[in-house]
Protein backbone atom coordinates (compact mmCIF):
# COMPACT_ATOMS: atom_id res chain seq x y z
CA UNK A 1 0.00 0.00 0.00
CA UNK A 2 1.06 3.51 -0.68
CA UNK A 3 1.48 4.44 2.91
CA UNK A 4 3.20 7.65 3.81
CA UNK A 5 4.00 8.58 7.37
CA UNK A 6 2.25 11.69 8.69
CA UNK A 7 3.13 11.50 12.38
CA UNK A 8 5.24 9.54 14.82
CA UNK A 9 4.17 9.69 18.46
CA UNK A 10 6.13 8.13 21.30
CA UNK A 11 4.33 7.40 24.55
CA UNK A 12 5.44 5.96 27.86
CA UNK A 13 2.52 4.04 29.27
CA UNK A 14 1.89 1.63 32.12
CA UNK A 15 1.81 -1.89 30.66
CA UNK A 16 -1.71 -3.28 30.30
CA UNK A 17 -3.31 -0.04 31.49
CA UNK A 18 -3.55 2.36 28.56
CA UNK A 19 -6.80 4.34 28.47
CA UNK A 20 -8.08 7.11 26.19
CA UNK A 21 -7.37 9.55 29.08
CA UNK A 22 -4.13 11.60 28.94
CA UNK A 23 -1.57 11.20 27.64
CA UNK A 24 -3.08 8.91 24.98
CA UNK A 25 -6.20 10.96 24.14
CA UNK A 26 -4.62 14.41 23.74
CA UNK A 27 -1.43 13.04 22.12
CA UNK A 28 -3.25 10.92 19.52
CA UNK A 29 -6.53 12.85 19.22
CA UNK A 30 -5.23 15.19 16.54
CA UNK A 31 -3.98 12.28 14.41
CA UNK A 32 -7.53 10.95 14.02
CA UNK A 33 -6.56 7.32 14.59
CA UNK A 34 -8.78 4.75 16.28
CA UNK A 35 -7.72 5.35 19.90
CA UNK A 36 -9.77 2.50 21.35
CA UNK A 37 -8.25 0.03 18.91
CA UNK A 38 -4.79 1.19 19.95
CA UNK A 39 -5.46 0.98 23.71
CA UNK A 40 -7.03 -2.45 23.43
CA UNK A 41 -4.19 -3.83 21.34
CA UNK A 42 -1.49 -2.28 23.53
CA UNK A 43 -3.07 -3.62 26.72
CA UNK A 44 -3.37 -7.09 25.27
CA UNK A 45 0.25 -7.19 24.13
CA UNK A 46 1.65 -5.80 27.39
CA UNK A 47 -0.66 -7.58 29.85
CA UNK A 48 2.13 -9.90 31.01
CA UNK A 49 4.28 -6.95 32.08
CA UNK A 50 1.77 -5.08 34.26
CA UNK A 51 3.61 -2.95 36.81
CA UNK A 52 6.26 -1.76 34.37
CA UNK A 53 6.36 1.08 31.89
CA UNK A 54 6.46 -0.01 28.25
CA UNK A 55 7.16 2.81 25.81
CA UNK A 56 5.49 2.57 22.45
CA UNK A 57 6.11 4.30 19.13
CA UNK A 58 3.01 4.87 17.05
CA UNK A 59 3.36 5.58 13.33
CA UNK A 60 0.38 7.25 11.69
CA UNK A 61 -0.12 6.97 7.93
CA UNK A 62 -1.71 9.33 5.45
CA UNK A 63 -5.11 7.62 5.60
CA UNK A 64 -5.16 7.64 9.42
CA UNK A 65 -4.36 3.98 9.72
CA UNK A 66 -1.47 3.25 12.08
CA UNK A 67 1.04 0.74 13.34
CA UNK A 68 3.02 0.70 16.53
CA UNK A 69 6.04 -0.98 18.02
CA UNK A 70 6.83 -1.61 21.65
CA UNK A 71 10.16 -0.22 22.81
CA UNK A 72 12.72 -1.06 25.46
CA UNK A 73 11.88 0.06 29.04
CA UNK A 74 12.83 3.64 29.96
CA UNK A 75 16.49 4.17 30.87
CA UNK A 76 15.42 5.16 34.38
CA UNK A 77 13.70 1.80 34.96
CA UNK A 78 16.74 -0.12 33.72
CA UNK A 79 19.01 2.00 35.91
CA UNK A 80 16.90 1.41 39.00
CA UNK A 81 17.00 -2.30 38.35
CA UNK A 82 20.77 -2.30 37.80
CA UNK A 83 21.36 -0.26 40.95
CA UNK A 84 18.87 -2.34 42.93
CA UNK A 85 16.76 0.60 44.09
CA UNK A 86 13.01 1.22 44.31
CA UNK A 87 11.06 3.63 42.22
CA UNK A 88 10.81 7.05 43.87
CA UNK A 89 13.93 6.75 46.04
CA UNK A 90 16.05 9.82 45.45
CA UNK A 91 14.77 13.08 44.06
CA UNK A 92 15.98 14.52 40.78
CA UNK A 93 19.55 15.68 41.13
CA UNK A 94 20.18 14.43 44.67
CA UNK A 95 23.16 12.18 45.31
CA UNK A 96 23.42 8.81 46.94
CA UNK A 97 20.48 6.96 45.47
CA UNK A 98 22.75 4.09 44.43
CA UNK A 99 25.42 3.16 41.97
CA UNK A 100 26.18 1.04 38.92
CA UNK A 101 29.46 -0.10 37.38
CA UNK A 102 30.98 1.00 34.04
CA UNK A 103 30.26 -2.49 32.69
CA UNK A 104 26.59 -2.17 33.66
CA UNK A 105 26.48 1.24 32.00
CA UNK A 106 27.83 -0.25 28.77
CA UNK A 107 25.31 -3.07 28.95
CA UNK A 108 22.39 -0.65 29.47
CA UNK A 109 23.62 1.52 26.61
CA UNK A 110 23.67 -1.53 24.34
CA UNK A 111 20.14 -2.52 25.41
CA UNK A 112 18.75 0.98 24.85
CA UNK A 113 20.82 1.73 21.75
CA UNK A 114 18.06 0.97 19.17
CA UNK A 115 15.67 3.45 20.80
CA UNK A 116 17.96 6.34 21.66
CA UNK A 117 18.72 8.06 18.37
CA UNK A 118 22.38 7.78 19.31
CA UNK A 119 24.98 7.31 16.59
CA UNK A 120 27.15 4.86 18.51
CA UNK A 121 27.29 3.07 21.83
CA UNK A 122 29.49 5.82 23.34
CA UNK A 123 26.79 8.39 22.59
CA UNK A 124 24.18 6.04 24.09
CA UNK A 125 26.36 5.66 27.20
CA UNK A 126 26.49 9.43 27.54
CA UNK A 127 22.69 9.62 27.50
CA UNK A 128 22.30 6.82 30.05
CA UNK A 129 25.00 8.34 32.27
CA UNK A 130 23.16 11.68 32.11
CA UNK A 131 19.94 10.02 33.18
CA UNK A 132 21.77 8.21 36.00
CA UNK A 133 23.28 11.47 37.23
CA UNK A 134 19.90 13.16 37.18
CA UNK A 135 18.51 10.33 39.33
CA UNK A 136 21.34 10.51 41.86
CA UNK A 137 22.87 7.23 40.68
CA UNK A 138 26.66 7.32 40.50
CA UNK A 139 28.85 5.33 38.13
CA UNK A 140 31.79 3.48 39.68
CA UNK A 141 34.96 2.65 37.79
CA UNK B 1 -13.06 18.20 34.58
CA UNK B 2 -9.96 19.98 33.37
CA UNK B 3 -6.41 18.90 32.73
CA UNK B 4 -3.04 20.63 32.76
CA UNK B 5 -0.71 19.85 29.89
CA UNK B 6 2.91 20.37 30.91
CA UNK B 7 5.45 20.48 28.12
CA UNK B 8 9.11 21.27 27.76
CA UNK B 9 11.46 21.49 24.79
CA UNK B 10 14.75 19.60 25.18
CA UNK B 11 17.57 18.10 23.13
CA UNK B 12 17.84 14.37 22.35
CA UNK B 13 20.16 13.66 25.26
CA UNK B 14 17.80 15.06 27.88
CA UNK B 15 14.68 13.19 26.73
CA UNK B 16 15.16 10.20 29.02
CA UNK B 17 15.84 12.29 32.14
CA UNK B 18 12.90 14.61 31.57
CA UNK B 19 10.60 11.65 30.78
CA UNK B 20 11.62 10.03 34.07
CA UNK B 21 10.80 13.23 35.96
CA UNK B 22 7.44 13.63 34.19
CA UNK B 23 6.52 9.98 34.73
CA UNK B 24 6.87 10.42 38.49
CA UNK B 25 4.15 13.06 38.64
CA UNK B 26 2.14 12.75 35.43
CA UNK B 27 -1.31 11.15 35.30
CA UNK B 28 -1.08 7.36 35.02
CA UNK B 29 2.74 7.77 34.77
CA UNK B 30 2.16 8.71 31.16
CA UNK B 31 4.57 10.73 29.03
CA UNK B 32 4.35 11.75 25.38
CA UNK B 33 7.49 12.47 23.35
CA UNK B 34 7.25 14.33 20.07
CA UNK B 35 10.24 14.19 17.74
CA UNK B 36 10.38 15.90 14.37
CA UNK B 37 10.43 13.49 11.43
CA UNK B 38 11.43 13.64 7.78
CA UNK B 39 9.01 11.35 5.93
CA UNK B 40 9.87 9.68 2.65
CA UNK B 41 7.98 10.83 -0.44
CA UNK B 42 5.77 7.79 -1.05
CA UNK B 43 6.86 4.97 1.21
CA UNK B 44 6.56 4.19 4.91
CA UNK B 45 10.17 5.07 5.70
CA UNK B 46 11.04 8.12 7.73
CA UNK B 47 13.98 9.56 9.59
CA UNK B 48 14.07 11.30 12.94
CA UNK B 49 15.19 14.89 12.42
CA UNK B 50 17.82 15.08 15.16
CA UNK B 51 18.52 18.75 14.38
CA UNK B 52 15.11 19.73 15.67
CA UNK B 53 14.34 19.85 19.39
CA UNK B 54 12.11 17.29 21.08
CA UNK B 55 8.94 18.17 23.00
CA UNK B 56 8.17 16.10 26.09
CA UNK B 57 4.67 16.29 27.58
CA UNK B 58 2.79 15.01 30.56
CA UNK B 59 -0.66 15.66 31.99
CA UNK B 60 -2.03 16.43 35.44
CA UNK B 61 -5.62 16.48 36.62
CA UNK B 62 -6.35 20.13 37.43
CA UNK B 63 -7.09 19.56 41.14
CA UNK B 64 -5.63 20.75 44.46
CA UNK B 65 -2.60 18.46 44.12
CA UNK B 66 -1.67 19.83 40.71
CA UNK B 67 0.20 22.90 42.01
CA UNK B 68 2.33 20.68 44.23
CA UNK B 69 3.20 18.31 41.39
CA UNK B 70 3.99 21.25 39.12
CA UNK B 71 6.37 22.69 41.71
CA UNK B 72 8.19 19.34 41.98
CA UNK B 73 8.48 19.16 38.21
CA UNK B 74 9.76 22.75 37.99
CA UNK B 75 12.40 22.02 40.63
CA UNK B 76 13.42 18.85 38.83
CA UNK B 77 13.72 20.69 35.52
CA UNK B 78 15.83 23.36 37.18
CA UNK B 79 18.28 20.69 38.37
CA UNK B 80 18.29 18.96 34.96
CA UNK B 81 18.83 22.37 33.36
CA UNK B 82 22.23 22.54 35.00
CA UNK B 83 23.31 19.40 33.11
CA UNK B 84 21.61 19.85 29.73
CA UNK B 85 19.81 22.71 28.02
CA UNK B 86 16.15 22.46 29.02
CA UNK B 87 13.49 24.90 27.87
CA UNK B 88 10.96 26.61 30.11
CA UNK B 89 8.01 24.57 31.35
CA UNK B 90 4.89 25.45 29.38
CA UNK B 91 1.56 24.87 31.11
CA UNK B 92 -1.72 24.80 29.24
CA UNK B 93 -5.19 24.05 30.55
CA UNK B 94 -7.14 21.61 28.40
CA UNK B 95 -10.76 20.59 28.77
CA UNK B 96 -11.79 16.99 29.36
CA UNK B 97 -13.02 15.52 26.11
CA UNK B 98 -14.55 12.22 25.22
CA UNK B 99 -11.20 11.04 23.84
CA UNK B 100 -12.51 7.52 23.41
CA UNK B 101 -14.92 8.81 20.77
CA UNK B 102 -13.54 12.18 19.64
CA UNK B 103 -11.45 10.62 16.84
CA UNK B 104 -14.68 9.43 15.22
CA UNK B 105 -15.39 13.04 14.30
CA UNK B 106 -12.82 12.62 11.54
CA UNK B 107 -15.00 10.03 9.81
CA UNK B 108 -18.31 10.20 8.06
CA UNK B 109 -20.08 8.19 5.44
CA UNK B 110 -18.16 8.73 2.21
CA UNK B 111 -19.20 8.27 -1.35
CA UNK B 112 -16.42 7.21 -3.72
CA UNK B 113 -16.96 7.11 -7.46
CA UNK B 114 -20.52 6.48 -8.64
CA UNK B 115 -21.50 3.55 -6.44
CA UNK B 116 -19.20 2.86 -3.50
CA UNK B 117 -20.28 4.10 -0.07
CA UNK B 118 -17.95 3.60 2.90
CA UNK B 119 -19.87 3.47 6.18
CA UNK B 120 -18.18 3.35 9.64
CA UNK B 121 -19.91 0.93 12.04
CA UNK B 122 -21.26 3.67 14.32
CA UNK B 123 -23.14 5.37 11.50
CA UNK B 124 -26.28 4.35 9.64
CA UNK B 125 -26.74 4.51 5.90
CA UNK B 126 -29.92 4.12 3.87
CA UNK B 127 -28.59 2.40 0.77
CA UNK B 128 -30.18 2.97 -2.60
CA UNK B 129 -30.40 0.13 -5.10
CA UNK B 130 -27.27 1.21 -6.92
CA UNK B 131 -25.09 1.64 -3.82
CA UNK B 132 -22.25 -0.76 -3.09
CA UNK B 133 -21.92 -0.39 0.68
CA UNK B 134 -18.61 -1.17 2.39
CA UNK B 135 -18.83 -1.30 6.20
CA UNK B 136 -15.39 -0.37 7.37
CA UNK B 137 -13.93 0.86 10.65
CA UNK B 138 -10.58 2.59 10.57
CA UNK B 139 -7.92 0.57 12.34
CA UNK B 140 -4.36 -0.57 12.10
CA UNK B 141 -4.29 -1.63 8.45
CA UNK B 142 -3.95 0.77 5.53
CA UNK B 143 -7.06 1.32 3.44
CA UNK B 144 -9.62 3.41 5.32
CA UNK B 145 -10.97 4.91 2.11
CA UNK B 146 -9.55 8.30 3.08
CA UNK B 147 -6.51 8.10 0.85
CA UNK B 148 -6.50 9.15 -2.82
CA UNK B 149 -4.78 5.90 -3.87
CA UNK B 150 -7.63 3.81 -2.42
CA UNK B 151 -10.27 6.09 -3.93
CA UNK B 152 -8.65 5.91 -7.38
CA UNK B 153 -8.72 2.10 -7.20
CA UNK B 154 -12.40 1.99 -6.28
CA UNK B 155 -13.22 4.44 -9.10
CA UNK B 156 -11.37 2.30 -11.65
CA UNK B 157 -13.02 -0.86 -10.30
CA UNK B 158 -16.44 0.58 -11.15
CA UNK B 159 -15.48 0.69 -14.81
CA UNK B 160 -14.83 -3.03 -15.22
CA UNK B 161 -16.85 -6.25 -15.03
CA UNK B 162 -16.59 -8.26 -11.82
CA UNK B 163 -19.42 -10.78 -12.27
CA UNK B 164 -18.14 -14.34 -11.85
CA UNK B 165 -14.50 -13.24 -11.84
CA UNK B 166 -11.49 -14.53 -9.92
CA UNK B 167 -9.63 -11.61 -8.36
CA UNK B 168 -6.26 -11.07 -6.68
CA UNK B 169 -5.90 -8.12 -4.26
CA UNK B 170 -2.17 -7.69 -3.74
CA UNK B 171 -1.24 -5.63 -0.66
CA UNK B 172 -4.77 -5.89 0.70
CA UNK B 173 -4.33 -3.76 3.85
CA UNK B 174 -7.77 -3.40 5.44
CA UNK B 175 -9.27 -5.51 2.64
CA UNK B 176 -11.32 -2.62 1.29
CA UNK B 177 -10.60 -3.50 -2.36
CA UNK B 178 -11.07 -7.26 -1.88
CA UNK B 179 -14.44 -6.73 -0.20
CA UNK B 180 -15.36 -4.18 -2.88
CA UNK B 181 -14.62 -6.76 -5.60
CA UNK B 182 -16.75 -9.36 -3.79
CA UNK B 183 -19.63 -6.89 -3.53
CA UNK B 184 -19.35 -6.11 -7.24
CA UNK B 185 -19.96 -9.76 -8.07
CA UNK B 186 -16.61 -11.54 -7.95
CA UNK B 187 -16.81 -15.27 -7.18
CA UNK B 188 -13.42 -15.69 -5.58
CA UNK B 189 -11.02 -13.11 -4.20
CA UNK B 190 -7.52 -13.94 -3.00
CA UNK B 191 -6.21 -11.14 -0.74
CA UNK B 192 -2.48 -11.15 -0.05
CA UNK B 193 -0.41 -8.96 2.23
CA UNK B 194 3.04 -9.31 3.74
CA UNK B 195 1.78 -7.80 7.00
CA UNK B 196 -0.07 -10.24 9.31
CA UNK B 197 -2.08 -7.36 10.81
CA UNK B 198 -3.44 -6.58 7.34
CA UNK B 199 -4.33 -10.23 6.74
CA UNK B 200 -6.26 -10.30 10.01
CA UNK B 201 -7.99 -6.98 9.23
CA UNK B 202 -9.01 -8.20 5.79
CA UNK B 203 -10.53 -11.41 7.19
CA UNK B 204 -12.41 -9.38 9.81
CA UNK B 205 -13.70 -6.82 7.31
CA UNK B 206 -14.78 -9.60 4.93
CA UNK B 207 -16.77 -11.11 7.82
CA UNK B 208 -18.40 -7.76 8.74
CA UNK B 209 -19.41 -7.32 5.11
CA UNK B 210 -20.75 -10.90 4.81
CA UNK B 211 -18.13 -11.68 2.16
CA UNK B 212 -16.06 -14.20 4.12
CA UNK B 213 -17.03 -17.09 1.85
CA UNK B 214 -15.74 -15.16 -1.17
CA UNK B 215 -12.58 -13.55 0.24
CA UNK B 216 -9.53 -15.58 1.32
CA UNK B 217 -6.84 -13.54 3.11
CA UNK B 218 -3.31 -14.94 3.27
CA UNK B 219 0.12 -13.71 4.26
CA UNK B 220 2.36 -13.49 1.24
CA UNK B 221 3.20 -11.84 -2.03
CA UNK B 222 3.25 -12.58 -5.73
CA UNK B 223 6.01 -14.09 -7.82
CA UNK B 224 9.72 -14.00 -7.23
CA UNK B 225 10.31 -10.31 -6.62
CA UNK B 226 12.63 -9.69 -3.65
CA UNK B 227 10.52 -8.20 -0.88
CA UNK B 228 12.87 -6.67 1.65
CA UNK B 229 13.60 -3.48 -0.20
CA UNK B 230 10.07 -2.22 -0.54
CA UNK B 231 8.81 -3.02 2.89
CA UNK B 232 10.99 -0.35 4.44
CA UNK B 233 11.74 -0.62 8.13
CA UNK B 234 8.89 -3.03 8.77
CA UNK B 235 10.48 -5.61 6.50
CA UNK B 236 13.04 -6.54 9.10
CA UNK B 237 10.30 -7.48 11.56
CA UNK B 238 8.10 -9.32 9.14
CA UNK B 239 10.66 -11.78 7.86
CA UNK B 240 10.33 -13.13 4.37
CA UNK B 241 6.72 -13.94 3.58
CA UNK B 242 5.62 -16.75 1.34
CA UNK B 243 5.63 -15.93 -2.34
CA UNK B 244 2.79 -17.26 -4.47
CA UNK B 245 3.11 -18.11 -8.15
CA UNK B 246 0.06 -18.03 -10.31
CA UNK B 247 -0.36 -18.59 -14.04
CA UNK B 248 -3.31 -17.47 -16.15
CA UNK B 249 -5.47 -17.54 -13.05
CA UNK B 250 -6.96 -14.12 -12.41
CA UNK B 251 -9.51 -12.11 -14.36
CA UNK B 252 -8.61 -9.04 -12.31
CA UNK B 253 -5.60 -8.03 -10.22
CA UNK B 254 -5.93 -5.08 -7.85
CA UNK B 255 -2.65 -3.70 -6.53
CA UNK B 256 -2.49 -0.54 -4.46
CA UNK B 257 1.16 -0.69 -3.49
CA UNK B 258 4.12 1.49 -4.46
CA UNK B 259 5.51 2.56 -7.83
CA UNK B 260 8.84 0.78 -7.28
CA UNK B 261 7.04 -2.47 -6.49
CA UNK B 262 4.89 -2.27 -9.61
CA UNK B 263 8.07 -1.83 -11.63
CA UNK B 264 9.52 -5.05 -10.19
CA UNK B 265 6.29 -7.04 -10.51
CA UNK B 266 5.48 -6.34 -14.20
CA UNK B 267 6.24 -9.90 -15.35
CA UNK B 268 4.51 -11.49 -12.36
CA UNK B 269 1.32 -9.53 -13.04
CA UNK B 270 1.39 -10.60 -16.67
CA UNK B 271 1.92 -14.27 -15.78
CA UNK B 272 -0.82 -14.32 -13.13
CA UNK B 273 -3.49 -12.71 -15.35
CA UNK B 274 -5.70 -14.73 -17.68
CA UNK B 275 -5.44 -13.63 -21.34
CA UNK B 276 -7.58 -10.50 -21.61
CA UNK B 277 -7.37 -10.03 -17.82
CA UNK B 278 -7.36 -6.60 -16.20
CA UNK B 279 -4.75 -5.07 -13.91
CA UNK B 280 -5.56 -2.04 -11.72
CA UNK B 281 -2.50 -0.43 -10.15
CA UNK B 282 -2.43 2.45 -7.70
CA UNK B 283 -0.14 4.00 -5.10
CA UNK B 284 1.94 5.65 -7.81
CA UNK B 285 3.28 9.10 -6.95
CA UNK B 286 3.36 11.25 -10.10
CA UNK B 287 7.17 11.56 -10.11
CA UNK B 288 7.46 7.78 -10.55
CA UNK B 289 4.67 7.43 -13.11
CA UNK B 290 7.03 7.17 -16.09
CA UNK B 291 8.87 4.22 -14.49
CA UNK B 292 5.65 2.25 -14.11
CA UNK B 293 4.43 3.09 -17.62
CA UNK B 294 7.75 1.95 -19.09
CA UNK B 295 7.88 -1.26 -17.01
CA UNK B 296 4.36 -2.34 -18.00
CA UNK B 297 4.92 -1.43 -21.64
CA UNK B 298 8.09 -3.52 -21.63
CA UNK B 299 6.21 -6.68 -20.60
CA UNK B 300 3.36 -6.07 -23.05
CA UNK B 301 0.54 -4.86 -20.80
CA UNK B 302 -1.80 -2.48 -22.65
CA UNK B 303 -2.83 0.72 -20.91
CA UNK B 304 -6.61 1.19 -20.89
CA UNK B 305 -7.26 3.92 -18.33
CA UNK B 306 -5.35 6.54 -16.36
CA UNK B 307 -6.71 8.53 -13.40
CA UNK B 308 -5.13 11.09 -11.12
CA UNK B 309 -5.99 12.64 -7.79
CA UNK B 310 -3.60 15.11 -6.16
CA UNK B 311 -0.06 13.73 -6.51
CA UNK B 312 -1.28 10.19 -7.18
CA UNK B 313 -1.79 8.23 -10.37
CA UNK B 314 -3.66 4.96 -10.98
CA UNK B 315 -3.90 2.80 -14.10
CA UNK B 316 -5.98 0.10 -15.68
CA UNK B 317 -4.00 -2.23 -17.98
CA UNK B 318 -5.06 -5.26 -19.97
CA UNK B 319 -3.18 -8.45 -20.80
CA UNK B 320 -3.51 -9.12 -24.55
CA UNK B 321 -6.12 -11.80 -25.27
Amino acid sequence: MAKKVTAVVKLQLPAGKATPAPPVGPALGATGINIMAFCKDYNEKTSAQVGTIIPVEITVYSDRSFTYILKTPPAADLLRKAAGIQRGSGKTGTQGAGSITRAQLRQLAETKMPDLNANDVEAAEKIIAGTARSMGITIKD
Amino acid sequence: MQWLELSVTVDTEAVESVSELFAQYGYNGGVAVEEAIIPSLDSPEYQIDTNKPVIVRTYLLANEQAADAQTHIERGLWVLGMMRPVGDLQVKTIAEEDWANAWKEHYRTRRIGQRFVIVPSWLQHEATENDVVLNLDPGMAFGTGLHPTTQLCLELMELIEFNNTTVLDLGCGSGILAVGAAKLGSQRVLALDTDPIAVEATAENARINHSETLVTALEGSLGDAPLEHWLGWEGAQLGTPQSYRHHNEFDVILANILAKVHVVLGNDYLAALKPGGVLITSGIINEREADVVAAFEAVGLEQVERRTQGDWVAFTHRKPA
